[in-house]
């Protein structure tokens, strides 16, 4: 099966058909997915804010980052869950929009960069090249409508 | 019509609201900005409101938190209310009648008006929070109203773009 294929019979099964016949339902997930987001983003910035040492600092390295982690993970989790409902609705459109391509491949190397940064390098380049990187990717989220 | 939704007619009508309206990608760029200085202000002050549940950073004293995060917040609403003017600017006709974005302003003010009270209430005594069990009810009672706001506040801007 092609990607493009995967995305065609997403789109006809039954749970891509029942987004798209409900009145509220796209709207309803795009909620969610957004109150990830700011939970995320809140977690990410604040874990990278005390890597480069500009708050927490009498937390030894790393600590915030462990103590935000499950929070960080779940707000993630929800926001894949939600997109992939939202990608749902109409997966031929995405397959074909530049900026949702974008934005796959920025979350991508965020999730890779994060993965990395656990194991070796300097802490304060992956979470300033982190925090770029879902920059990048929310903003390619906000362009998928426009384009 | 009343005197606000002239006002709001004749702002919606100036040459930056006209602008704004009528290109291309300037209202899709804001709201960005938008989105983010959300985030910004959202996600600190939930992070805030979990620390006073005894929830997230629990090795942090609620002191440390507020002291590290406020500034973040700060910027993240400077952001949000600045790129927020420039889009109700651009279709303040519009907005004065959207039953969305009315609730969202009233919610808006109740969360600045929950925050404001927690302060006076709780300043001088929040070092003394070191344990959870320390955390006065009240306090407790107001992190919960507060996440329930801006939960509300980013649920009603979203529902602004359907009605």
């Amino acid at each position: 099966m092609t990607l493009l294929q995967a995305c065609e019979w997403l789109g006809s099964s039954s749970i891509g058909t029942a987004i798209r016949t409900s009145k509220w339902g796209f709207a309803l997930i795009e909620m969610v997915h957004l109150l990830a987001l700011a939970l995320f983003g809140g977690t990410l910035l604040i874990s990278a804010l005390h890597s480069c040492g500009v708050i927490f600092k009498g937390s030894p390295p790393g600590a915030i980052a462990r103590e935000l982690g499950a929070a960080q993970l779940a707000s993630l989790l929800a926001m894949i869950v939600s997109g992939i409902l939202l990608f749902a609705d109409g997966p031929l459109r995405y397959y074909a929009n530049a900026a949702f391509r974008v934005k796959l491949l920025l979350i991508a190397a965020a999730v890779l960069t994060g993965l990395l940064s656990r194991f070796r390098g300097e802490a304060k380049v992956a979470a300033l090249l982190s925090v770029t990187l879902w920059l990048g990717a929310a903003v390619a989220g906000r362009a998928i409508g426009v384009l | 019509m009343t005197l606000v939704q002239l006002a709001c007619q004749w702002l919606a009508d100036t040459a930056i609201g006209t602008r704004i309206r009528e290109s291309d990608n300037l209202f899709s760029v804001i709201e960005t900005v938008h989105v983010l200085g959300i985030v910004l202000i959202a996600g600190t002050i939930a992070i805030v409101d979990l620390r006073i549940l005894g929830i997230l950073l629990k090795r942090q004293s609620v002191g440390a938190v507020l002291g590290s995060l406020v500034k973040i917040a700060w910027f993240g609403f400077a952001v949000m209310a600045s790129s927020g003017l420039l889009l109700f600017w651009s279709e303040a006709d519009k907005l004065y009648l959207n039953p969305a974005f009315r609730l969202k302003m009233i919610l808006l003010l109740l969360a600045g008006a929950n925050r404001w009270a927690f302060h006076r209430a709780h300043d001088s005594g929040i070092a003394a929070w070191s344990a959870p069990a320390t955390v006065p009810r009240r306090a407790r009672l107001a992190a919960i109203v507060s996440l329930s706001l801006w939960t509300g506040i980013i649920v009603l801007g979203r529902a602004i773009a359907y009605w």
